[in-house]
């Protein structure tokens, strides 16, 4: 029985040769020969620099740009950091989100949570909404939204903050994915922001139709995943065809 | 549920079934010795393999020599993951200048023992701990090997049944060599160059750095990924190359690469029924445990898919859509990928934990509480639905064991399980698999859920263990067992949000590995000794027949049945009660003890 033990060692290390660098190394030529640009992280070149990857999302706050998913990854759609928020289904801070005290001692957001994801979205969006307590009196001296009271209103366990949109919110829009790097969003996603970007850029709603339906992608041959809007590649496609003026 | 989610699960399902037979056939003839169509091709590199290791290829080994083999095999493998992981810092390809410090020493066990039991439980995040070197040369390696391994157990067994009077089970060197070079690494080679065609990269170049649209900065990580997806996804080993597994937009970049993966994941154990069939000369034999397996794994996939479609009531209640429908997928997408929408996550959730793969393109932890408990169960079962790549169906062998079992207590016949008599031995070693699992998962859950850590400890930080839980109330539960359940399972998914990277759980959760893989096998090779030696009594009348609807009906129950007494009081204290609660609004705030990482 003891005789097992060198082949143990003579073929693993026969194997760590075989399948641990020679086939990546050979799989590696053959993809770099076959299928540089997508081998290589399908980046996006412009003049001459790297300003994304096709299929990593980036982040778009910018009225102006269609805005992704909410991210996990680092500290939003680090590409170094894929993660999603794991949290569960009764999760109060999913729901309502949680602030934290940072190292000066103010109160900051901790995770930004559902219910205050759906606030901005429908203020951004210009979506009708009731709201138990005025939006009003969460506003800053300057006039925006003060996050950490809207997220200490939702967390009040004696008479929370009851926000309800009038038309329903696509699920995509509130809900953080799984990698924090989702390149997509829905279509409907896109429709809800359609109005926003057609007015910050000065151009119609029908124009801009267009485009994002040039931009959205059918499920695949017709039957698998989603249809999907990828927001990197329509933003880009928007500055070239409506540049903000 | 949708008519186009319905498609896609039946598409996939189609395509297992499709290729059974030829691929089953395929690898009875190669672990039978015979020529196949990749011999002219391959034949020298199994020959060299032989050589440079010192094998004798027509050398039969008793199952006490053959488990010999497959513990030095593993043990190295396990030297060598532990070593190339401390040592990253001296070795090349390591653009990101990783080194020991990313790796302590309890890190190194549990990844090296999780990848050498095909577990692939990742306690570390791929992107930022590891470089290609040891991504490649010491997790990919084991991702083929462990695979191999597993496949070489099943082949064992599966000739304790097919021959009689013999004292050997084959030769494990031979068998783990034929699994690699004519199964494993053609079909890797061609899975990772699809990958490739649907962007999962490939290259070895340092992270890309770069400015974005709105002027932010950007790091992308890079690597030789589709090379490693390809093995993790056909070894079922599922270890990603991201933290984000398979939900990371460059190892599963389509809808087309995901049925690519859950493929690659479910075709071997699935053809490995036929091989099963072939080998003990009666493939109605392998097609009755074929159909077990598609009965598990249907409902299954149902139950999950339903409870992700409804979505979280708590969600819609807040003016969220809830029905799929106007261009959103609807139901529960958080920690889901817009790509895959809901059928797509649900189906590769069931696919990824009936095998023993573990990769993920959604986060199990956020899904919902019924949603969630599908995969939990199917681990708990011992992963016997299609299975782990050769664990799958040895571990369904002994289901069947015990099945016969049973139904021989109910007629009072000595039980037989193709023509062979189940005596106490074989029944003893198949309960011994059952109950060490079984304790390994309780148990060490139990002792999670109550632990308690002194200040300045070693272990974990100071006060309950409970403290690493990302969640609380019922859904913290889950976190635990669904840990211990996916490390005794082999498995490797995770509920994420426990922080299981310190030495208490790296410790505990590498033990469940050992255990659940090698006091499961062991068992099951002795038996296959036992089995090979007795005699085949013909059939008669009086023989309870293994290969129709009554056999399948009874095997599935024996499955459900065992798996339900063992884990449901467990279960009802986790996600079951949780859906209750979910359902009547009931939230549950993060446990308030101070976050202190263990330095």
């Amino acid at each position: 029985m003891w005789d097992q033990i060198l082949p143990g060692l003579r073929i693993k290390l026969f194997m760590t040769v075989l399948l641990g660098v020679a086939y990546p190394l050979a799989m590696t030529g053959i993809s770099q020969l076959l299928f540089p640009h997508k081998a290589n992280g399908s980046l996006i070149t412009q003049n001459g620099k790297v300003i994304g990857s096709e299929i990593i999302g980036q982040n778009f706050a910018k009225p102006e740009y269609f805005h992704p998913r909410p991210s996990s990854a680092g500290s939003g759609y680090d590409a170094t950091a894929s993660n999603g928020s794991q949290l569960g289904p009764t999760s109060a801070k999913l729901i309502r989100g949680t602030t934290k005290k940072d190292e000066k001692g103010n109160e900051v957001v901790d995770f930004d949570g559902i219910s205050l994801r759906i606030v901005h979205y429908c203020v951004e969006n210009g979506i009708l909404y009731e709201s138990s307590t005025p939006l009003e009196k969460f506003k800053d001296a300057s006039g925006n939204l003060d996050d950490v009271k809207l997220i200490r209103a939702f967390n009040d366990d004696k008479s929370p903050l009851v926000f309800t949109p009038k038309a329903p919110i696509p699920v995509d829009a509130v809900t953080g994915s799984a990698s924090g790097l989702d390149p997509h969003i829905s279509p409907a996603n896109a429709q809800a922001q359609l109005a926003r970007v057609a007015t910050t850029r000065g151009v119609s709603a029908d124009q801009l139709n267009q485009l994002v339906a040039q931009n959205t992608e059918q499920p695949d041959l017709g039957i698998l995943g989603e249809a999907r809007v990828n927001v990197l590649k329509l933003n880009l496609a928007l500055d070239v065809q409506f540049p903000k003026k | 549920m949708t008519s186009i989610g319905v498609l896609q699960i039946a598409i996939f399902f189609g395509l297992i079934l499709l290729c059974a037979k030829p691929l089953g056939s395929f690898m009875a003839r190669v672990f039978e010795g015979e020529r196949t169509f990749l011999h002219p091709v391959l034949r020298w590199l199994e020959v060299l393999t032989y050589k440079v290791s010192g094998i004798k290829e027509d050398v039969e080994q008793r199952w006490t020599t053959y488990t010999a083999a497959l513990l030095s095999f593993s043990i190295f493998g396990f030297l060598l993951t532990y070593v190339l992981q401390r040592a990253q810092g001296f070795l090349p390809l390591n653009p990101q200048h990783f080194g020991a410090g990313q790796v302590p020493p309890d890190l190194a066990f549990n990844t090296a023992t999780s990848f050498v039991t095909n577990t692939n439980w990742q306690a570390y995040s791929g992107e930022s701990t590891l470089s290609y070197l040891v991504q490649m040369a010491a997790l990919a390696v084991q991702n083929f090997a462990s695979a191999a391994a597993g496949m070489a157990v099943a082949v064992a067994l599966i000739r304790g049944f097919a021959r009689q009077e013999k004292k050997t089970v084959g030769n494990f060197w031979v068998d783990v060599t034929r699994a690699t070079v004519y199964v494993l690494l053609p079909i890797a080679i061609l899975g990772g160059l699809l990958y490739v065609s649907q962007g999962a990269i490939q290259n070895f170049k340092p992270y890309t750095e770069l400015t974005t649209v709105e002027g932010a900065k950007q790091v992308i990580a890079q690597g030789p990924v589709a090379s490693q997806e390809a093995i993790k996804q056909l070894g079922t080993n599922g270890g990603g190359f991201f933290n984000a597994n398979s939900a990371h937009p460059f190892e599963n970049p389509t809808p087309v690469s995901n049925l690519l993966a859950m493929f690659l994941i479910f075709v071997i154990p699935g053809a490995l029924t036929y091989t099963f069939g072939k080998m003990v000369g009666d493939t109605r034999q392998g097609w009755a445990i074929f159909a077990a397996f598609s009965v598990m794994f249907l409902i299954g996939v149902f139950v999950c898919y339903h409870f992700e479609q409804a979505g979280n009531p708590i969600v819609a209640n807040l003016g969220v859509q809830s029905t799929a429908g106007g261009g959103q997928p609807g139901g529960n997408m958080e920690g889901k990928e817009v790509r895959f929408g809901i059928a797509s996550s649900a189906l590769f959730a069931t696919v990824t934990t009936d095998a023993s793969c573990g990769a993920i393109n959604g986060w199990h932890d956020s899904y919902t509480a019924l949603g969630g408990l599908v995969p939990l169960f199917n681990m708990e079962t011992g992963e016997v639905i299609f299975g782990g790549v050769g664990a799958g169906l040895y571990g369904i062998l002994l289901y069947c064991i015990l099945a016969v079992f049973i139904a021989g207590l109910m007629v009072g016949r000595t039980p037989e399980y193709l023509g062979k008599k189940i005596e106490q031995k074989e029944v003893k070693m198949a309960m011994l698999a059952v109950i060490a699992t079984a304790f390994s998962i309780l148990v060490f859950t139990a002792l999670s859920s109550v632990i308690s850590f002194p200040v300045k400890g070693y272990w974990n930080p100071a006060g309950l263990a409970t403290a690493n839980l990302g969640n609380s109330g019922p859904h913290g539960l889950s976190e635990i067992l669904y840990a211990y359940s996916s490390g005794t399972g082999n498995n490797g998914s995770a509920f994420g949000g426990l922080t299981a990277n310190t030495p208490w759980y790296d410790l505990t959760i590498g033990l469940a590995m050992w255990i659940g893989r090698f006091l499961f096998l062991i068992p099951l090779l002795a038996a296959a000794g036992s089995l090979a030696a007795k005699k085949k009594i013909p059939s008669t009348a009086g023989t309870f027949p293994t290969h129709g609807p009554l056999f399948v009906g009874l095997l599935v129950g024996t499955v459900l049945i065992v798996g339900a007494l063992t884990f449901f009081p467990a279960l009802s204290l986790g996600p079951i009660v949780e859906h209750f609660l979910m359902h009547s609004g009931k939230l549950f705030s993060a446990i308030l003890t101070p976050h202190l990482f263990w330095s």
